[in-house]
Order: C-alpha cells, then sequence, then structure tokens
C-alpha cells in the first residue's frame, strides 16, 4: 500500500482543543432567550388504557405554559415505528416508560412539579415480558396484528434466509451439533441525555438536536409534522455519544417542536438518566437455536439458526440476528422472528444485529472446535468466510491475517489451553478468539468545497460527528486529495443551514459514503483551478459532488475483525475479569491512526461490559425495569477497562476514500463472543446466556441450568 | 411510593443512593406533591476559577445547576444528575466532587474550580495538553469531569512528592465513566502528565 501525504498519519482532532476547555458546546449547554424547560410523564404501568388525563392542577401551577398529551396532540414519530404508527403519546400506553404527557414551564423544577399535578386515570391491562409467552396462543395482543413483528414483506412470518439445502448438509455430516442462546437487552447508555430545543419563527422551525444525521433528522421532522423540510433547520454542533440510539428524529425532537408551538417560546426538553434507560431504545435482547453440521475432519455441511429477537413495545429497528456469515458454509438457513414484549423498546446500538449472533455462532463453533479436538484459531482459518454467502468475491479480505497476526500479538499459543477448565488454583486463566464481519450502510452524501482569495479551503459536510472525529476524518481526506495541509482546510459541520445533505453518521459510513462526495468535490476543485486559476481577494471557488453509490455489481465490500481476549475467573466467587485483550482489524486503509485507535479501543471495552454485566432488568411480577441507571447497568469503568491492543491489517481495497473501509462498528462485533470462549477456556463450562455474570458462572460450575 | 424531593434526595446520597436506585424507578402518580408557592433562596458567596460571586441561590438548586444554568460555565455536564457518572465533577476547595450531588446553598464561602479555569494566561494546563496529544477524548461529553478528577490526583500526588501508579490512576478514575470507553488513552494521558514536571495548587503551570 503506497504511503500517502495526510491520509493515515496520527492526527489530533481538528476541536480537541474545544473538546478539553469546555468550549465545545453541546445541545445541552444551549440556552435561548425566553426558553422554556420541559419533561415528559411516562406511565408507571407496563400496559394500560387511559381513561382520562385531568391536566387541572397542573395548569393551574404558575409558571407552566403548555402541555401536551394523547388528546391534544396526534403525532406519529416515524423513525419511533412507521409500521404500527407509533404516536408521541399512545393510548394504550405499551411499556413502563410510554410517555404520557409533556409539560413546558419556566423552569425545569416547575416542569417537575406539574408533572406530579397531571392526574391519569388508568386501566391497567395484562402485560407480557417474556418472549415464549408473548408467542403462545392467548397472549395478549400488544399490538393489532399480535406479537409476532412482520418481516420485511410486512408479512406475519418470521424473516428468514435461505441458500443449499440445511436437511442434506446435515445429513452429509458425520457429526451435528445443537445448542440455545440467550443474549440481554442492553442500553446504549451514552453520557449526554437525550435533549432538544425547539424554536419557532414564523413557519420556520429551528431544531438544536443531540442526532447522529442533521439531514435525516430535519427530512424526518418535516414529515411527521406535515412541514416541508425547507422550513425546518437542525443544528448539532457537539454531540455527546448516542452509538445508534440518536438516528434519525427523536421523539423529543417533535415534542420540544409541538410545546414550543403551543406555548409560543423556543422549548428545552431534556429526559432524566433514567429516562435514557427506560424510555430510548437499547439492544435487542435474542433467543438463538442452533444446528451445525460437520465433517470429522472440521469442515463445515450446514448451519441452521432459528431465533427470537426482543423488540419490546414497539418495532423500531430491524430486530435481525447476523452472526452465521462469518462462516463458509454451502447449506444455510436462518429464521428472525420479532416479538413485542410490554418492555423497554429495542433498536440500533452499534452493530445492531451482530455481538449478540456472533456470540450464539461463535460459542457453538468453538464448542465444536473442542469437541473435533482442533485449535479454535485452526477451526476458523479452516472456515472462515472466502466468499460473501458462498458466492460473491470480496473486493478484499484480511480476515485471515487478522486471525494469524491477532494469534501471533496476543501469543494464543502460549495462553490458550487445549483442556479448557484445567489449571490449579481458585483462580483459572483462559483465552478465547472470536471473528466479525461488517459491511458499511449505503446512501447519499454531498459535500460542498470553497477556496477563498487567501488560499483557505472551507469544507462544508453534514456531519456531525459523534465522537468518531468525523471532522478531522472528513478534512484529511480532502487536505489529501487535495494535495494540501490538514490546516488549509475549515471544516464546517452540523448546520442544515450551511451544510449539504449527508446520510447521517450511522451504519459506519461517514468515511466511506461521505468520504468519496468529499474526493469528488476536490477533484473538480481542482480542475476547476486548473482552468480558471486560483482565486484573488474576494473572488471564491465552489465546487460541490453528490455520490450515491448502489450494492456493488459481482462484489462484495465487507470490514473483518478477529478479537482475543484472555480472562480470569475465580471459580469460588464467580468473579471474572479481562486481562489482556487483541482486536485486530481490516478496515482497509486506516484515515486517522489516532482516533482509530481510540474507536477499537473503546469498541473492545463495551464490548467486555456487554459480555459481562450488562443487562436491562424486569420484574416479572410488576412489569417493571429494576436497575434504570449506571449503577444498576454496570457499564465498564476505569478499573474494569483492560489494555487493549490493536493490530491493523490494512488491505488493499480497491473501493473507498484512499481504500478505507467502514470500522466504527465492526470494534464491537467479536468482543462479546471472544470473552465467552475465555471463560469457557477457563472454568471449563460453557455459559450460554448473556451476560455471563457471577451466579451463571458459579452455576455453571455447580453443575445447574442457567440458560433463563 | 412518595416522592423524593431533589433536596432530600441529594442529602440522602452516599449510603442512601444505592437503595434509590435498586428501586423500580417508575412511580404511580397516586400521591401528587403540593408546591410551595414561594421557593427558599439563600444568597451566598463563593469564588469560581479564580472570580468571586455574590448570588442568590434558590435552596434546591445544585451546584452544576448553579454553574451551567447561571453562571453560564457550561464546560461541567451533567450526565446522570443522580451521582453515578462523574461528567459533572469540580474541585472544592481542591476536593473533587460531583457538582450534581451538592446543593449551590453548601457552596457559600467555597473556592470552585471547573474545566473553564483549567487553562492559565492562555496556556493550557498540562493535562489538557496530554489529552489532545492522546486523543483521549472522542465524543467528548465525559473529559471536563476526567479532566478535573485527573487534576486532583495529580496535586494530591504532588504535595506527597510522589507519582502515580497506572493502576493507582484508573482507581482514582473509576467513579467517571466514559461510555465510549475511551480509558486506555485517558490513563495514557494521565500518565503522560505525570511525567511532566511540576503542578501547582490553582492549576496553572509552573
Amino acid at each position: 500500500m503506497t504511503p500517502l501525504k495526510t491520509v493515515g498519519h496520527p492526527t489530533h482532532r481538528v476541536d480537541a482543543l474545544q473538546r478539553v476547555t469546555g468550549g465545545a458546546k453541546y445541545t445541552s449547554d444551549i440556552k435561548l432567550p425566553g426558553m422554556l424547560y420541559a419533561r415528559v410523564l411516562r406511565s408507571p404501568h407496563p400496559h394500560a388504557r387511559i381513561r382520562k388525563i385531568d391536566l387541572t392542577k397542573a395548569l393551574a401551577l404558575p409558571g407552566v405554559k403548555a402541555i401536551l398529551t394523547h388528546e391534544n396532540c396526534d403525532i406519529t414519530w416515524g423513525s419511533g415505528d412507521q409500521l404500527n404508527q407509533r404516536r408521541l403519546f399512545n393510548n394504550p400506553v405499551r411499556f413502563a416508560g410510554d410517555p404520557v404527557a409533556a409539560v413546558a414551564a419556566i423552569n425545569r423544577h416547575v416542569a417537575e412539579d406539574a408533572l406530579h399535578l397531571i392526574e391519569v386515570d388508568y386501566e391497567v391491562l395484562p402485560f407480557l415480558t417474556d418472549l415464549e409467552e408473548a408467542l403462545k396462543p392467548g397472549a395478549v395482543a400488544i399490538h393489532a396484528g399480535g406479537n409476532l413483528s412482520p418481516n420485511n414483506q410486512r408479512q406475519p412470518v418470521p424473516q428468514t434466509y435461505k441458500r443449499g439445502n440445511v436437511a442434506d448438509g446435515l445429513k452429509a455430516a458425520d457429526r451435528v451439533f445443537e445448542d440455545n442462546f440467550t443474549s440481554a437487552h442492553h442500553n446504549n447508555a451514552q453520557l449526554e441525555i437525550r435533549v432538544s430545543i425547539a424554536e419557532w419563527s414564523g413557519d420556520k422551525l429551528t431544531v438544536h438536536a443531540a442526532t447522529q444525521g442533521i439531514a435525516n433528522c430535519r427530512t424526518d421532522i418535516a414529515r411527521d409534522l406535515k412541514i416541508s423540510a425547507d422550513n425546518v433547520r437542525v443544528i448539532s454542533e457537539y454531540m455527546g455519544g448516542g452509538f445508534g440510539n440518536k438516528n434519525q428524529c427523536q421523539d423529543s425532537d417533535l415534542m420540544a417542536a409541538m410545546l414550543a408551538k403551543q406555548a409560543g417560546a423556543p422549548v428545552k426538553l431534556e429526559f432524566t438518566r433514567k429516562e435514557d434507560f427506560v424510555a430510548v431504545h437499547g439492544r435487542w435482547s435474542s433467543r438463538q437455536s442452533y444446528k451445525v453440521g460437520v465433517k470429522n475432519d472440521g469442515t463445515l455441511t450446514a448451519i441452521q439458526m432459528t431465533a427470537l429477537s426482543g423488540a419490546g413495545a414497539y418495532r423500531k429497528g430491524s430486530c435481525d440476528l447476523s452472526g452465521t456469515e462469518i462462516y463458509q458454509v454451502p447449506n444455510l438457513e436462518t429464521s428472525v422472528s420479532p416479538v413485542y414484549t410490554n418492555t423497554a423498546v429495542a433498536a440500533n446500538y452499534r452493530a445492531p444485529a451482530y455481538p449478540q449472533a456472533v456470540f450464539g455462532i461463535e460459542s457453538l463453533m468453538d464448542d465444536v472446535a473442542y469437541a473435533l479436538k482442533m485449535d479454535p484459531v485452526e477451526f476458523r482459518l479452516k472456515n472462515m468466510t472466502r466468499k460473501f454467502r458462498d458466492q460473491t468475491p470480496y473486493t478484499s479480505n484480511g480476515l485471515e491475517d487478522c486471525i494469524r497476526k491477532g494469534a501471533e500479538k496476543f501469543e494464543w499459543a502460549k495462553r490458550w489451553k487445549p483442556i479448557a477448565g484445567s489449571g490449579p488454583g481458585p483462580v483459572k486463566r483462559g483465552a478465547g478468539m472470536a471473528m466479525g464481519m461488517f459491511g458499511s450502510g449505503l446512501g447519499r452524501s454531498s459535500a460542498v468545497l470553497r477556496l477563498d482569495g487567501q488560499g483557505q479551503y472551507h469544507l462544508h459536510v453534514g456531519v456531525t460527528d459523534v465522537g468518531t472525529a468525523a471532522k478531522t476524518t472528513m478534512g484529511l481526506i480532502a487536505a489529501e486529495e487535495l494535495g494540501v495541509p490538514l490546516e488549509k482546510v475549515s471544516v464546517i459541520w452540523g448546520d442544515t443551514d450551511t451544510c449539504p445533505y449527508s446520510v447521517g453518521e450511522s451504519g459506519s459510513r461517514t468515511t466511506v459514503q461521505t468520504g468519496m462526495a468529499v474526493i469528488e468535490a476536490a477533484r473538480d476543485l481542482k480542475k476547476q483551478i486548473a482552468d480558471k486559476g486560483a482565486p484573488k481577494g474576494a473572488e471564491i471557488l465552489t465546487a460541490m459532488a453528490t455520490t450515491n453509490p448502489q450494492a456493488l455489481q459481482g462484489v462484495t465490500r465487507s470490514s473483518f475483525a478477529a478479537h482475543f481476549a484472555e480472562v480470569e475467573v475465580n471459580v469460588e466467587t464467580g468473579h471474572a475479569i479481562v486481562t489482556r485483550f487483541v482486536s485486530a482489524h481490516d478496515s482497509g486503509r486506516v484515515v486517522n491512526p489516532l482516533t482509530a485507535q481510540s474507536q477499537v479501543q473503546g469498541g473492545a471495552i463495551q464490548g467486555i461490559g456487554m459480555a459481562l454485566h450488562e443487562e436491562l432488568l424486569y420484574d416479572k411480577r410488576s412489569g417493571l425495569p429494576l436497575n434504570a441507571g449506571y449503577y444498576g447497568a454496570r457499564i465498564m469503568t476505569h478499573l474494569d477497562a483492560p489494555l487493549v491492543d490493536v493490530v491493523w491489517v490494512e488491505t488493499d481495497e480497491p473501493y473507498g476514500p484512499f481504500g478505507a473501509k467502514t470500522l466504527g462498528e465492526p470494534t464491537i462485533i467479536p468482543t462479546v463472543a471472544a470473552v465467552a470462549n475465555a471463560i469457557h477456556n477457563a472454568i471449563g463450562r460453557r455459559i450460554k446466556s448473556l451476560p455471563i455474570t457471577r451466579d451463571k458462572i458459579l452455576g455453571a460450575l455447580s453443575g445447574k441450568d442457567v440458560l433463563a | 411510593m412518595k416522592k423524593i424531593s431533589r433536596r432530600r434526595f441529594v442529602e440522602g446520597t452516599g449510603a442512601g443512593i444505592v437503595a434509590v436506585a435498586a428501586i423500580p424507578e417508575i412511580k404511580a402518580q397516586d400521591k401528587p406533591i403540593a408546591t410551595s408557592p414561594s421557593v427558599p433562596r439563600t444568597t451566598i458567596k463563593l469564588n469560581v476559577n479564580g472570580v468571586d460571586h455574590r448570588v442568590e441561590v434558590e435552596d434546591r438548586w445544585t451546584l452544576v445547576e448553579l454553574l451551567r444554568d447561571h453562571l453560564d460555565l457550561t464546560g461541567t455536564k451533567i450526565g446522570c444528575d443522580r451521582g453515578e457518572c462523574g461528567a459533572c465533577t469540580v474541585l472544592v476547595d481542591g476536593t473533587p466532587l460531583y457538582s450534581c450531588s451538592q446543593l449551590a446553598v453548601w457552596m457559600d464561602g467555597r473556592s470552585i474550580q471547573t474545566v473553564e479555569g483549567l487553562a492559565k494566561n492562555g496556556k493550557l494546563d498540562r493535562l489538557q495538553q496530554a489529552f489532545i496529544d492522546h486523543d483521549a477524548p472522542q465524543c467528548g461529553y465525559c473529559t471536563s469531569g476526567q479532566l478535573m478528577i485527573a487534576k486532583a490526583l495529580l496535586v494530591s500526588y504532588e504535595k506527597k512528592n510522589a507519582e502515580p501508579t497506572r493502576d493507582q490512576v484508573r482507581t482514582a478514575m473509576t467513579g467517571n465513566l466514559c461510555r465510549c470507553s475511551n480509558y486506555n488513552h485517558y490513563v495514557e494521558a494521565v500518565m503522560a502528565a505525570v511525567k511532566r514536571p511540576t503542578v501547582t495548587l490553582d492549576g496553572g503551570n509552573a
């Protein structure tokens, strides 16, 4: 791979200074003149019909300026669940936390006080928290069509995929392995809570949103409020993390807009941390059943997966499960049924469909390898994907190098024990690995590049920078193509009035999609400079490019990763910690090794939390969430986090900006399975249910069935 | 269940907070509380980042509310508003505290240092520079809190004329969550700052 001048060198973020001085203005830092503060009242019941809402006392409280309920605000929140026409305020309410009312007042204390003066008469309905219960005949229907959420064709049947013939493949196998795995709903838990500020000026609405995509947030708001997108401006200058839960427009954006309209003043709507855990979505749970056919030499003949995924009370995400694609196998069948229950809504969280599914298939494949007395690394090298879906060649595939170089860095041969559970003493060490892949999302993106008479370039891109250093990445790509230092490129971002359309920071696609538009704009500008000469004085040269990539024909582009974990498990207390971790990644050329390393380390550490701690627990008798907060969620802390070594496998990728492939989401995909496999290697027991908490470890060691 | 007022909640933090977090959190609205027509107020004097302030605060305001909403120091962030995440960490007379869990009225006569007070005379604190060099902030929302806890740590070791180990840094900072989970780079940055000589109590580079 040819070294480049700007791309590929560790570079500080262009906004690093703002981020360390408190100068970066996040949405919650913005205060508008005359701004009101708003809070949301939520259902205390998992399932109930609202008979009556009495606002008399709340409206009488001095300082209350506007109250919305389902009676005066019938707005469909499209990106909340288009299928079921989810409203901002629903009746019936379908989970503990479903919004019932929103109040705007002169300050947040008055707004909070007003919530307690709203009198709601509920008719409590039967509720469901369990996926299997929800599918039983006679179960209370959470939506009109029943509790099995429809497939992509909107038919009330599971989402399926098939190639070859699994029955034949299982017949041809020497051995067939079957097992079940479960994973829990857990929260994105980004540090920045939901906050939206809305201000009307005549017909024109400005929303300061904490969003991952200003452009789709804008079009969503326009669609849901039935106004022209030309009249909507969305600003998101700094954004405090989302990991998928700030895609598109949020209910808070729409509520703030409607409150501002009713009150005739700007409104800042804030969710509390508790609301963020209960009423903002997390990763969907799953129940996965597998059959795997294998020859005695380790060759796979068939994989079958039948699964349920937990949509929660509404269908906000795909609820898909994607793990089996990392294996080369001629016969494959998958079936996924998203199921409604009266629990928190599930949707996108960093590689939404992947780490829980990879946990299932990679746990089972690990068992297959042990049963065949094969080294898990050798088993993966033998069976890893060489063609997408056994058919389409990859544009580049560094998975084998990820496995080999990752294993070398990790010192796999030294750390992995051929006999799981062996070793003296109560603290058992073990090593595990897993692999993963991810293709980036597609989408239209534009970039505008201007050159002024003083020789400064101005790059306008519709990114918000969710923490991935997207601004810096866009600047680096422009600088490289223009052949100028990064300082010569000013990046303008985060405002739909000053930035062209960008697909949004989801699906790990900013670098590979918006980055291509930046390159096209830079090429156009270079041509203009060659034709017309550089601008002088007040002159400005402007170039604009729009790219709208379609799926590649005859080839597939994917990023790859292999993760390696070493754990220590105390078999007397059940306490497990990760002591060593290696993430090996093929994301093509790495645009900025400094910030890319941050992402890989962060993804792995997040994944370790998913593997060991995180679950939003429900009390099955009351249908109420039990641990909605950081203490209860037990996300990773400084003390939990191991050092993560990063290994780059930079393949020669023909597509993408300077050969870059996607990175943000793959960083968490194999992590969970690698940790689970390391625990198995340490204690000689397979834990089949996420998270792998102490009680499950102790239960497995004492021989109890822990499959919840 | 009776609604717990903000003041009672904050005063009850410490031992009480774990119990509060474990209770099912969404409450039936069966006993609406009355709102007092006049909110008690107190005038306090405090010093923030070297500047003296005399302010009349509502007794229910937290310190972070005072800083962000009334003194326009928005560098300090609110991540949970319930003493769990550390995003709002500031130094009160040199001691790192969660400013969401301190009432503003308690700050009478005290000196507060926030992230805005770290840089001195246009010069970044060595921690800030190390945070930039090692790409410590990803989304950046927890960064102010991480800087302030690290500042307190460095000052305390400086007083002892000692240097913290990597594990001591991790232990000291464990009350400051980072969901981007950039813990490796945060610790790397703090260790790099440790290696640079001298730090003064007021936060400047000596």
